[in-house]
């Protein structure tokens, strides 16, 4: 019955030079490990807005909302905090070498008002000339070109806000051509009215 | 007994309830039994075989409700599944918690959950609903739909 | 039933996954038991057939907070086995790992839990020191110290990276000699052979007609182990050993699980030291219409999925069964005719998920209720104060 109690006693002894084991959180602040999984933020610069991080999410805490005016086209994405889980699938998923949104080390999330809990970033967005329908966003249609290289020219809409990006073309260029009835071929389109144009003639 | 010999075995001794044997791999078998048959399966699974009872999944196709027994043998590594097709309007079947008592949780809960009656089975009550969740709502049936106009729907569910 | 007893509530504030267990006492003698479960019925069986196979892998990780990889394990095995395929062998690495760090600490865990009703906080609190190294090594692996998303249907999500290998053999290695001398500690203290020899005993026979599983059988004697008998990830390519005990009762069980975290710390610290290189991921494009059944031997028992699937890429139906579904009815043959003060520990000692054993309300032959289950942890501490006392007046 000795031998117990002396082994216990020097496991006491052990703990009381060390001092307690709790760490003195709030007073001092808590880092964890670089590979913890905290808040997912988006990053503006690279992120294209193309929506799979939407699509693939299980909770469905990533939305979107699209303002098509005319003047100044822009699309929303928005994250709920509230509603996250940490997974990692949209980190996974993001097209732009996975760092459109990516998981940060923030963990201290705690908050009052469950109204506030949401991010958000603004992207512009492309626009029919005919209709004024969403195509996608600016940044989405140049990815989709260099991905595809000198395949972008079959596509009026891609090769129009490539070469508009690079400042090759402005407006002024593209009113000053004659309209032999086909003008609507160089204009960017949404998906119906490219059609309509193609195989259609004025 | 190998494998084989046990699957030869099986498909003599109960020719006339076996309609249909699925091999599916080395470590899974899929037998199709008529509804009056369980017991003699059952009983010379556990009983002879020695094989443990792992668990009972109840399914509800269109055409019929489906109840799979899966027994396992261990010293083979196979897991034997016997699967009776039910009528959808009234499904009944006999019991086997007389035989082995691992049975009797899992009837009764899939007598609550899809509505199948079980014959002899010792004390039907409630497992896992609520006192108050009506009768004849079976949740996990295809045609479920929420019977409670107050319950909230949050993001993502 | 429910008119005469007046049960403290099973949504208590200070409790997560409540159940109701209801004694019949004649004195001091417990003369009947009925186990009411469902409170957390949550329908996560209906739930995973309106996500997708790869999201419902998150869905059925949070079934249980403690046993958090078994499910998803079973699940992905089970949708492997539809087609059927096998993972590459990196994959099976990094999946064993993880689940043996989650026995480490469940085991832990529990015997923390099991010190604190038998009046040992000490344990409780040391026991819990050491399971706080493990949850680091966890959080260095995966990124989360609990719902660790590594699984997903043809492999691993994500790698390890073979920088952080070193640290993380350390911290387990810095927990080894405090487990030895708490196994020592545990199997020769005589103030717990008095309180748990011959208590809640469950024989051989009512093991295999419940059909119980996990340490609560392998400590009555029938040796069976999903990881023996049906191997799977790296546990065939492992030297070792599946512990069994031979009396059945809650001695056993405490000695089953402690052995068990020191085989689990050896399969660990072997897989992280021979990791192979190759692929993690199969990137299964869809899965074709079939059904498959998977299992896996969780920290309480044996889990198994059954997974049938109609060539969309939703699951068309899901079954989840966890062990503790086979080991709760075995309280009808082990608590009967023991005392109130032991109902405690024996109703604890089949690792039910959470400390649901506080949920217990005892009422005598009138219906009137005596007992609370704070009131039975109280009467199990006293019970081992009384032992005390008396081997040191020996």
């Amino acid at each position: 019955m000795k031998l117990p109690k002396i082994r216990e006693l020097l496991e006491a002894i052990k703990a009381l030079i060390t001092g307690p084991y709790t760490t003195k959180f709030p007073y001092k602040p808590h880092t964890p490990h670089q590979n913890f999984r905290g808040q997912p933020k988006f990053n503006p610069d690279k992120c294209v807005g193309c929506l799979a991080c939407e699509a693939v999410c299980p909770v469905e805490a990533i939305d979107h909302r699209d303002i098509p005016d005319p003047q100044n086209p822009k699309r929303i994405m928005i994250h709920y905090t509230d509603t996250c889980i940490f997974c990692g699938s949209c980190e996974a998923a993001c097209i732009a070498d996975n760092e459109g949104i990516k998981l940060s080390n923030e963990w201290d999330l705690a908050f009052f008002d469950r109204t506030l809990a949401e991010e958000t970033i603004e992207k512009d967005l492309e626009l029919c000339e005919i209709c004024g329908e969403v195509i996608a966003c600016k940044d989405h249609l140049k990815w989709i070109s260099e991905k595809i290289g000198e395949l972008t020219f079959s596509n009026p809409t891609l090769y129009l806000s490539r070469l508009k990006s690079l400042r090759v073309i402005d407006e002024n260029l593209i009113a000053a051509s004659k309209d032999y009835g086909r003008s609507d071929r160089t204009k960017m389109l949404c998906a119906r009215h490219r059609r309509e144009t193609t195989l259609t003639t004025q | 007994m190998t494998r084989n010999e046990i699957i030869d075995d099986l498909k003599k001794r109960f020719k006339d309830d076996i309609t249909n044997i699925f091999d599916k791999s080395e470590k899974r078998v899929y037998v199709e039994i008529k509804p009056e048959s369980l017991e003699r399966c059952a009983t010379y699974l556990f009983k002879d075989l020695k094989a443990r009872f792992n668990i009972a999944s109840g399914v509800d196709t269109r055409l019929h409700i489906e109840i799979l027994y899966h027994f396992s043998i261990e010293y083979i590594n196979l897991l034997i599944s016997l699967r009776v097709k039910l009528k959808r309007e009234k499904p009944v079947i006999n019991s086997l918690a007389p035989v082995f008592k691992g049975a009797n949780w899992i009837e009764r809960e899939i007598h609550e959950i899809l509505g199948v009656e079980f014959r002899g089975h010792p004390d039907l009550r409630r497992l896992l609903l609520s006192e108050d969740w009506p009768e004849g709502v079976y949740p996990l049936r295809r045609d479920y739909t929420e019977w409670d106009k107050t319950a909230i729907r949050d993001r993502g569910v | 039933m429910a008119k005469s007893v007046i049960p403290i509530g099973p949504y208590h504030p200070l409790q997560e996954e409540p159940e109701f267990f209801r004694l019949t006492v004649d004195g001091e003698t417990v003369v009947d038991i009925d186990v009411n479960i469902g409170y957390n019925h949550r329908g996560i069986e209906k739930l995973s057939e309106r996500k997708t196979f790869d999201q419902s892998t998150f869905v059925i990780e949070r079934i249980c907070g403690i046993c958090s990889t078994s499910h998803p394990f079973a699940y992905t095995r089970a949708v492997e086995d539809i087609i059927p395929v096998e993972v590459p062998p990196r994959a099976k690495y990094i999946r064993t790992i993880i689940a043996e760090g989650e026995r480490i600490h469940s085991h832990l865990l529990w015997l923390g839990l099991a010190g604190h009703f038998l009046g040992y906080n000490t344990v409780y609190m040391w026991v819990w020191k050491l399971r706080e190294e493990i949850l680091d090594v966890m959080e260095i692996l995966s990124g989360n110290r609990n719902n660790y998303a590594m699984f997903k249907p043809g492999g691993v999500r994500r790698d390890i990276n073979p920088d952080d290998i070193p640290s993380a053999v350390k911290k387990i290695d810095s927990i080894i000699p405090t487990l030895n001398r708490l196994k020592k500690a545990i199997v020769d203290d005589p103030v717990l052979h008095v309180r748990l020899k011959g208590i809640g005993i469950l024989t051989k026979e009512d093991a295999i007609d419940y059909c119980a599983l996990g340490p609560t059988s392998r400590a009555s004697g029938v040796a069976k182990d999903v990881r023996k008998d049906a191997p799977y990830g790296a546990y065939d390519q492992i030297d070792w050993d599946m512990i069994v005990a031979e009396n059945g009762d809650v001695f056993d069980k405490v000695v089953v699980r402690v052995l068990e975290v020191f085989e689990s710390i050896k399969i660990m610290k072997t897989c992280l030291k021979n990791l192979p290189e190759g692929e993690i991921d199969l990137n299964i494009a869809d899965i074709p219409p079939g059904e498959g059944i998977g299992a896996h031997e969780a920290p309480r028992g044996e889990t198994f999925h059954y997974v049938r699937s109609d060539g969309t890429n939703r699951p068309a139906r899901h079954k989840v069964r966890a062990p503790t579904f086979m080991n709760l009815p075995t309280c009808n043959s082990t608590v009967i005719g023991e005392t109130i003060s032991d109902a405690a520990i024996i109703l604890a000692s089949i690792d039910p998920c959470y400390c649901c054993t506080e949920r217990i309300a005892v009422r005598n032959e009138k219906g009137k209720k005596i007992y609370s289950g704070k009131d039975l942890i109280r009467l199990s501490q006293q019970k081992t104060e009384i032992i005390k006392r008396k081997m040191r007046i020996k």
